[in-house]
């Protein structure tokens, strides 16, 4: 009886997966033909088709030009930083073992774009004849940034082997604040082209995604993302606390040194690619938690499918909008995010009570 | 065998746990007891393998504590703390398969059905941990700590427990000590904080008595349960009934019974 209640509930999960992946798809494709160059339906598909070789009639090379190489990497890229930013929200939480905790919350997005403002303002300049260099080092700052933060806020909110809901959050502040004045500093030394940059770090932007891009983004969040999904055992084991996961034998100093790292640099990468897009790693676990229920086993890859989805939505939405124009995207993420997460508060209140 | 020798453990400069020696056999239920503050708590992490010694040693089966990786360690003991919270909507069923965390078991869904039979948690599995009753968290909890050392190995495994009675009526005491009670004779050994003298006397095979970081006394409950020793452990004054029929021992302040019983004898 238990045996088939598992293999009913793994059976569930797997739908509960392939539906949000059909999901994502349709969501991508709907992203391919919408914009401020029209293509239709029809012809996106036909687009598509050609490229795996199976074109039926002709097809216009400017649409399939604005679909390929403007499009599309940017529909890709938008699915890795929302995926990544969901499943790292997700691992953050459960290691933190705080429902409240978010990559924008507790200071990873801000020390990464503090990182990546100083690499732009100071050594960009410096590393011109050096394009590789360049390249890889504004994600590399990224990363450090937000893995330093991250360890800050961890070590400060630690007592007694608990995070404290309340110090965790003072923390968070405290440390985005500092992150905040930092960058404001180093704005002071920049140039007016460092400046425009600030905007996009402050307010999350796909714009400039494109194909240069999507390597690193494939390797340095695809990757990362995919290990953590091996983590959703030792999370199980975590959200008990971190003394019972130890008697149940897992190593967790090495196992929350791992966490982190992997979330900092799923978030990271995505801030030097993107700049800071919050609320989805904070809303994107909530619900699938209510939806799905607490298993990591779900939590995990069913946050990435629709942190992906969500991400493409409010891009969807930032070019369509008030096009020729764009809505930065972290704007819309926010706008949308905020009362909802309001709303959640309030249900989740009233539920205990 | 759980072997302690000599364990000493102090926090800065400050003895907690003072030379303290004991030993838990497989099969046997030993009780823990002391007043608040005696080095309980401290013991016990220290047995876990979560604190290290400063000085002294601790062996599972022969091995030192020390040599043990967490892994390891989990298969031979499973480790009880008084309070486990969980923030998350997990159901029953999933915290009690958190058990099996760290290894592979070979029948995973036998052990948790046989688990889940014995703590009594079979009908509520479905219900998220955070909706149940004080009684049933516990049993909950019992059966996740259960089920990491349910399966038969060559060597005997050890079950730690602090306080796990500490907010349940009498009827799931009971319960949760006749749960204990069954698993003597599957090669387990069980050490337990206890705070009721009552029900350490009643399943404890034998008892260790600590006061100020100390072992006071140990050994089988008649050997430790003297009036003058109990009142000196825990600096109260405690009187001891002995029930004639079942050579049972009761135990009672005796500050307002200052009279002798008829029914009683003294020990």
């Amino acid at each position: 009886m238990i045996l088939s209640s598992t293999i009913a509930k793994s059976k569930y999960n797997g739908i509960v997966l392939t539906g949000m992946s059909m999901g994502l798809l349709i969501i991508g494709i709907l992203s391919l033909s919408a914009g401020a160059y029209s293509i239709s339906f029809s012809q996106t598909i036909q687009i598509l088709l050609d490229q795996v070789g199976l074109a039926s009639q002709e097809i216009n090379t400017s649409a399939s030009n604005v679909l390929l190489q403007i499009r599309l990497p940017r529909i890709l890229i938008a699915t890795l930083i929302g995926g990544g930013l969901g499943i790292s929200g997700a691992a953050l939480q459960g290691m933190f073992r705080n429902p409240l905790v978010e990559p924008g919350l507790i200071g990873v997005s801000s020390g990464s774009a503090l990182f990546a403002v100083i690499f732009i303002v100071f050594f960009s300049q410096l590393l011109n004849n050096f394009p590789l260099i360049n390249q890889l080092g504004l994600p590399l700052f990224a990363f450090i940034g937000g893995l330093i933060n991250v360890l800050a806020v961890y070590r400060l909110s630690r007592g007694q082997g608990k995070t404290d809901t309340a110090t965790l959050i003072l923390a968070g502040v405290a440390i985005n604040a500092l992150a905040g004045s930092l960058i404001g500093l180093s704005l002071f030394f920049a140039d007016d082209s460092a400046l425009r940059s600030f905007t996009f770090w402050s307010l999350g932007d796909l714009g400039s995604s494109s194909w240069t891009k999507f390597p690193t983004a494939l390797l340095l969040i695809g990757l990362p993302a995919i290990l953590l999904l091996t983590e959703a055992r030792n999370l199980n084991a975590l959200s008990l606390g971190e003394r019972e996961a130890f008697h149940m034998g897992i190593s967790i100093q090495r196992v929350k040194l791992r966490l982190l790292i992997l979330s900092a640099l799923i978030v990271g990468i995505g801030v030097s690619i993107a700049g800071m897009i919050g609320f989805v790693g904070l809303v994107v676990p909530h619900l699938i938690r209510i939806g799905f229920g607490a298993n990591h086993r779900i939590v995990l890859p069913a946050s990435f499918l629709l942190g992906a989805i969500l991400l493409n939505l409010a891009d969807l939405i930032a070019r369509t909008a008030v096009a020729p124009a764009e809505l930065p995207i972290g704007v819309l993420t926010a706008l949308i995010g905020t009362p909802f997460f309001i709303w959640l508060i309030f249900k989740l209140n009233l539920s205990k009570n | 065998m759980l072997q302690a020798t000599h364990i000493h453990f102090c926090i800065r400069q400050r003895p907690i746990v003072r030379e303290a020696s004991m030993e838990v056999k497989p099969g046997e239920i030993m009780a823990i007891l002391g007043p608040n503050g005696a080095g309980k708590s401290t013991l016990f992490r220290l047995l876990a393998g979560e604190l290290k010694c400063t000085r002294g040693k601790i062996n599972y089966n022969g091995a030192s504590i020390e040599g043990l990786k967490p892994k390891e360690l989990a298969t031979v003991r499973a480790v009880m703390p008084q309070h486990s919270t969980v923030n998350f909507p997990f159901t029953a069923q999933e915290v009690i398969e958190l058990g099996n965390s760290s290894h592979q078991a070979s029948h995973p869904e036998k052990n948790l059905q046989e688990v889940m039979k014995l703590t009594q948690t079979s009908f509520f599995k479905d219900s998220l941990y955070q909706n149940l009753s004080g009684g049933e968290k516990q049993r909950v909890q019992l059966a996740r700590v259960l089920l990491q050392i349910w399966e038969k190995k060559p060597f005997p495994r050890y079950l730690l427990l602090d306080e796990p009675t500490s907010s349940l009526d009498i009827s799931q005491q009971h319960l949760v000590l006749n749960i204990l009670q069954k698993l003597k004779n599957q090669n387990i050994g069980i050490l337990v904080i206890l705070h009721d003298l009552n029900l350490a006397a009643h399943y404890a095979d034998r008892i260790a008595l600590l006061k100020d970081g100390q072992v006071a006394a140990i050994g089988k409950v008649k050997e430790v349960f003297k009036e003058s020793l109990l009142s000196d452990v825990f600096d109260h004054p405690i009187r001891l009934i002995h029930h004639l029929e079942s050579d049972q021992v009761l135990v009672s302040s005796n500050e307002f019974y200052n009279y002798p019983l008829k029914t009683t004898k003294q020990a």
